[in-house]
C-alpha cells in the first residue's frame, strides 16, 4: 500500500485525495489541485517561494509530505483575495512597487500573512527577520519591507474598526 | 518509487512497526533532514513512520530547575519560549538561528538531535547542561546523557526501533547565564562553521564557576571544552584569562577544510568565539541580577 488517502482543506475547499507516498505538499497543490499560484524552485526549503500557511504556521511545501498533511487546513495565495477585493498585503506590494519580477511574491506575501497573524505590531527588524528563509532577487527587500509595514498597519487598523 | 507512509496513534505502535521492519523504516518528525537527504540521494526508506500524531511530544514542560522538551518541540516554540529567556537565553538563540521561519517551523529538536549533524545547532547548549535523553523501543526504555547519545557524524547509539521520547535537564543551582554564537558566511539561512555556547556561574565571591563550554562543526561531533572549563575554575574575567580560553579551544577543535571554511579558519573562529561567549556570559550574569533587582 504505497498511496495514501489524503483528507486536505486548502482555502477552505476540503479535498479528498488518493496520492503517492512520497508526494510533498508543493506536488499536491501544483499537480493535483492545479494550484499554481505556489511556486517551486529549490526544494531544499533554502529559498520560500513554495511558502504556504499550514495550520497558521508558514511551511516550504517542497519539504512537507502532503500525507503528513492529514485532516490540516492549508492557504495558499490563491485563497487571499476576497472576490475581487485584494488581501491588504497584495495591495500594499503593488502599491509599495514591491514587485519586480514576482516569482518570489506568492511565497513572500504567505511567509508575511503567518508572521502577521502572529506579531500584528512589527518592527522593521523583525520583518527582515521574518523573511530571511524567502529570497528575493530583484527588489532588493527595500520595499518588500515597507509594503508588509504598510499592510500590518492597515491590518492592525481593520481589526480595531471591526 | 515505492515508499510506505505509516501513522502510528501511539509509541507503542510506532515502535512495533518499526520493530517489524527492521533498519529499512525511518520515523519521520519535520522531515527536513530526511525529506531532503531522501531527495538528494534518490534513496528513500521502504517506509516512513509518522511520528507527528503521536499525542505528548509537543510540550516543553518544567518550571526550573528542572526542564523536559518533547523530542516534537519545534524550534520555533524553543526560540519564543518564555521560560527560557534571561539565564537560559542561549536555548533560544540556538534554535532561532536554524532555518527561516519555514524551517523553524517544522523542524524538531528530537530530529536535530538525531540525525547528529556535526554542525547541529541545539547540541552545544544541550551538552552544556548535561541534557539526558530519553528512548523507548522494543527492548524498553532507557535514559542516555546527551554527550554518548552522539558518537559521530550522523551516527547515534539510538537502535532504528527506538523513538526518542524527552530531552530533559536542569539549570545551574547557582547565579548563571548562558550564551550561543554561530558562526558563518551571512547571518540567516547558514550552516554553522563554528557554533559555541557557553553556561558561567557565579561564585558568591564573585569568581567564575561551573563553566561549560562546548563546541560544534569544528570536528566531527560537537563537544564538551574540558581543558577550558577547567582553566576557568575559580578565575576573575580578564584579558589574559579569555586569551588562554581561545587558545585552549582552538588547540581542542579538530576542524575539516570544506566550501565553508579552511580548517585554519575554523580554528581560529574556535578561539574567538571562545572568548565572546565566556565574556558575554559572565558580563550577563551580573545584567540579569541588576534586573531583578530593579524589577
Ligand atoms: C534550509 C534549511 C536550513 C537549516 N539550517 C540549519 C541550521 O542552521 N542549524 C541546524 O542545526 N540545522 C539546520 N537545518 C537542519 C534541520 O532543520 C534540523 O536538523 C531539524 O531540527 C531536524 O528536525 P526534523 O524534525 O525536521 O527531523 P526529520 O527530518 O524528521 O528527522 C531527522 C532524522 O532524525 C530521525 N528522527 C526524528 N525525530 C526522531 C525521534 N523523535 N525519534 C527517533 N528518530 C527521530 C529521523 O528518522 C531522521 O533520521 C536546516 C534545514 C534546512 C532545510
Ligand atoms: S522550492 Fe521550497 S524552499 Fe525553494
Ligand atoms: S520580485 Fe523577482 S525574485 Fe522577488
Amino acid at each position: 500500500m504505497t498511496e495514501v488517502q489524503l483528507d486536505l482543506t486548502v482555502n477552505g475547499r476540503r479535498h479528498r485525495l488518493s496520492i503517492p507516498a512520497h508526494y510533498s505538499l508543493l506536488d499536491v497543490l501544483r499537480d493535483e489541485l492545479e494550484l499554481t499560484g505556489t511556486k517551486t524552485n529549490c526544494l531544499e526549503a533554502e529559498c520560500g517561494v513554495c511558502t504556504v500557511v499550514l495550520d497558521g504556521k508558514s511551511v516550504a511545501s517542497c519539504t512537507v509530505l502532503a500525507a503528513q498533511c492529514q485532516g490540516r487546513q492549508v492557504a495558499t495565495v490563491e485563497g487571499l483575495a476576497e472576490g475581487a477585493a485584494l488581501h491588504p498585503l497584495q495591495e500594499a506590494f503593488i502599491e509599495f512597487g514591491a514587485v519586480q519580477c514576482g516569482y518570489c511574491i506568492p511565497g513572500m506575501i504567505m511567509t508575511a500573512k503567518a508572521f502577521l497573524d502572529e506579531n500584528p505590531r512589527p518592527t522593521r527588524e523583525s520583518v527582515r527577520e521574518a523573511i530571511a528563509g524567502t529570497l528575493c532577487r530583484c527588489t532588493g527587500y527595500q520595499k518588500i519591507v515597507d509594503a508588509i509595514m504598510a499592510a500590518a498597519q492597515r491590518l492592525s487598523q481593520q481589526g480595531e474598526r471591526a | 518509487m515505492k515508499l510506505e507512509f505509516l501513522a502510528p496513534q501511539t509509541l507503542q505502535d510506532a515502535v512495533t512497526m518499526a520493530k517489524a521492519r527492521g533498519g529499512a523504516a525511518r520515523f519521520i518528525a519535520g522531515g527536513t533532514d530526511l525529506i531532503i537527504q531522501a531527495r538528494k540521494s534518490g534513496a528513500w526508506p521502504e517506509a516512513v513512520i509518522n511520528l507527528q500524531q503521536i499525542p505528548g511530544f509537543g510540550e516543553i514542560k518544567g518550571t526550573g530547575p528542572n526542564f523536559s522538551l518533547g523530542s516534537l518541540v519545534t524550534h520555533r516554540q524553543i526560540e519564543r519560549e518564555i521560560r527560557f529567556a534571561g539565564a537560559l537565553e542561549a536555548l533560544r538563540e540556538s534554535a532561532c538561528v536554524i532555518g527561516g521561519h519555514q524551517v523553524r517551523n517544522v523542524a524538531t529538536v528530537g530530529g536535530n538531535l538525531c540525525n547528529a549533524s556535526p554542525a547541529a545547532d541545539m547540541v552545544p547548549i544541550l551538552l552544556c547542561l548535561n541534557a539526558e535523553v530519553a528512548l523507548a523501543g522494543s527492548e524498553g526504555r532507557r535514559v542516555v546523557p546527551l554527550a554518548n547519545f552522539i558518537e559521530g557524524p550522523r551516527k547515534t547509539v539510538r537502535a532504528s526501533d527506538e523513538v526518542m521520547t524527552e530531552i530533559a535537564f536542569a539549570a545551574p543551582a547557582q547565579k548563571f547565564s548562558s550564551t550561543f554564537l554561530k558562526g558563518g558566511r551571512r547571518r540567516a539561512m547558514e550552516i554553522s562553521i563554528v557554533a559555541m555556547a557557553g553556561v558561567v556561574s557565579a561564585s558568591p565571591d564573585g569568581k567564575m564557576t561551573d563553566v561549560r563550554l562546548a563546541m560544534g562543526a569544528a570536528g566531527p561531533k560537537a563537544i564538551r571544552l574540558t581543558e577550558a572549563e577547567k582553566f576557568l575554575e575559580g578565575k576573575v574575567l580578564s584579558k589574559d584569562v579569555l586569551e588562554e580560553t581561545g587558545m585552549l579551544a582552538a588547540a581542542a577543535a579538530s576542524p575539516i577544510d570544506d566550501v565553508r571554511a579552511s580548517a585554519s579558519f575554523r580554528r581560529h573562529l574556535a578561539g574567538v568565539y571562545a572568548r565572546r561567549v565566556v565574556e558575554l556570559s559572565w558580563n550577563r550574569i551580573s545584567e540579569l541580577n541588576d534586573d531583578r533587582s530593579a524589577a
